[in-house]
């Protein structure tokens, strides 16, 4: 009984996770996105490894240099004490912060990919016609790219549901605030509560399989109705 | 239709994730409101089956928010170094605790034995009545990390003792920690391992239990954390699974008891 309501916690924790994660990734990974696809440097080879880190390094050791980061005797953890009262270390902050650094390629990858593929002359001819910045992004940039947005926010939102080695190691396994479905799936595990286990990881499992299929069906109608609009105009 | 499509799904798909979140965050705060101030006992990931059995049966436990934190051994004491809230630390070796109360961590006196561990023999694969079945076993045996888990220590002792070692030594399978190990073996992945005898007994198995004069004790203990704000509670906690009622109950469950007379926690000092 217990564990049932402790899971249903750590669900809730899970998702308010990934839903603020998905959030920020979308306000800063936008732009950072947008600023690789238009540079043009010898750097910017750089920065797109530094993006893709996450994917090739294993989550312990980010979550080894957060902790030692988020730690209240050093800068980063002091300076974030005296700001908001509150220790950073083994908090819900620590995990979304460890979570959006961790999920950054998913969702900056496929921003980028449709803002490279995306051409100059829509966006020249829109500002002849007077269309500031802003406009221009909603009323041109958005509604084409609409397919990696959908995909960049649903790829951050699972990919942070499925996090485990940073969350390990910077959230503190607390139930309410850092303990999350796949470290509650991994204490059932090594507690050899094998049935527990099971329904976490086939509802894991289901919900993950469902939320992809729902990424890809939305990307290949977009994609399917695009084609149709751009043979109208060329029509 | 296909114009319909992407429009009405991409719709729903945000009145999900937004009634997703609304309900996050108001759940959440329901539940924080309701619970006072949890007392947090991060917890040895070998010895949680054992702590919770042992506190479902503690009297007036639902007075006390009480919260379990499982992990490795290392992983707790890394965190504990680094700030975290935690409130008493059941450790599954001696080597931690001590570290901790000689960075000045823990509450003076509070380092305490409270469980003594026991090796056992055991194959899910065939019944295992002897530990002679080792002395001419050439497959691969599993046991814990001798470097890093208390339990895989012991075991290369008790087969240094054997004289097993050095020809054992190039088939062994080594597991993170015990509870690795056991499932590695109760996969069947390999067919012989040396477990903890807790992990069979309370799984219901049994294997050979591997005389402890053969290695050191390993010798569990816990400390309350110096940055506790609830030391009453925690030495509550600490007093009730020392006492000798706990004690009983962790012997039934394969586990050697803290004995008034065992001297190891005044040797140790």
């Amino acid at each position: 009984m217990t564990d049932i309501s402790a899971d249903i916690l750590a669900l809730v924790t899970t998702l308010k996770m990934a839903a603020v994660t998905a959030v920020i990734l979308l306000l800063i990974g936008t732009p950072l996105a947008w600023y690789l696809a238009k540079w043009q440097s010898r750097f910017k080879v750089f920065f797109e490894a530094i993006v893709a880190l996450p994917l090739v390094l294993p989550p312990t050791v980010l979550g080894f240099y957060l902790l030692l980061a988020f730690s209240p005797t050093s800068l980063p953890g002091e300076l974030w004490q005296s700001a908001t009262g509150s220790q950073l270390a083994f908090s819900f902050s620590a995990i979304v912060i460890g979570s959006v650094l961790y999920s950054l390629p998913f969702v900056v990858q496929p921003l980028q990919k449709a803002f490279e593929q995306l051409g100059d002359h829509h966006l020249e001819a829109a500002a002849m016609l007077g269309a500031g910045p802003i406009d221009r992004f909603f009323s041109i940039v958005f509604p084409l790219t609409k397919a990696s947005f959908i995909t960049a926010t649903v790829l951050g939102f699972a990919h942070t549901v499925g996090e485990f080695g940073v969350v390990l190691m910077i959230g503190g396994n607390i139930p309410g605030e850092t303990r999350v479905l796949s470290i509650a799936l991994f204490d059932h595990v090594e507690a050899f509560n094998y049935a527990n286990a099971h329904i976490l990881s086939a509802g894991l499992l289901i919900a993950s399989l469902l939320l992809l299929s729902l990424v890809y069906l939305l990307g290949n109608n977009l994609n399917s109705n695009l084609n149709k609009k751009q043979r109208v105009t060329k029509l | 239709m296909g114009k319909l499509m992407p429009t009405f799904l991409s719709k729903v798909s945000l009145a999900c994730a937004i009634g997703c979140m609304l309900f996050a965050s108001t759940t959440f705060a329901i539940t924080e409101k309701a619970q006072a101030k949890p007392l947090r006992i991060a917890v040895a990931a070998n010895f949680a089956p054992a702590l919770k059995i042992l506190l479902d049966d503690m009297p007036n436990k639902e007075q006390f928010n009480l919260q379990i934190i499982s992990a490795a051994t290392g992983t707790l004491y890394l965190q504990i170094k680094h700030g975290a809230p935690f409130d008493l630390f059941l450790s599954a070796d001696a080597t931690r605790p001590e570290l901790l109360e000689q960075a000045h961590l823990t509450l003076e006196n509070s380092r305490k034995t409270y469980a003594l561990g026991q090796i056992a023999l055991w194959s899910a694969t065939q019944p295992v009545s002897h530990l002679n079945a080792l002395t001419h076993y050439a497959g691969k045996l599993a046991i814990a990390n001798p470097e890093t888990a208390p339990y895989g220590t012991a075991a290369q002792q008790a087969l240094t003792y054997l004289s097993l070692w050095p020809k054992i030594k190039s088939n062994l399978i080594t597991g993170i920690n015990i509870n690795q190990t056991f499932q590695q073996v109760r996969s069947q992945a390999v067919p012989l391992g040396i477990v903890a005898n807790s992990q069979l007994v309370m799984n219901k198995l049994s294997g050979v239990i591997i005389p402890t004069h053969y290695y050191q004790p390993i010798t569990q203990q816990l400390v309350i954390i110096k940055s506790s704000r609830q030391v009453a509670l925690a030495k509550k906690i600490s007093d009730y699974i020392l006492q000798t009622n706990s004690q009983a109950k962790l012997q039934s469950l394969g586990y050697l008891a803290v004995t008034s007379s065992n001297p190891l926690d005044e040797a140790k000092r």
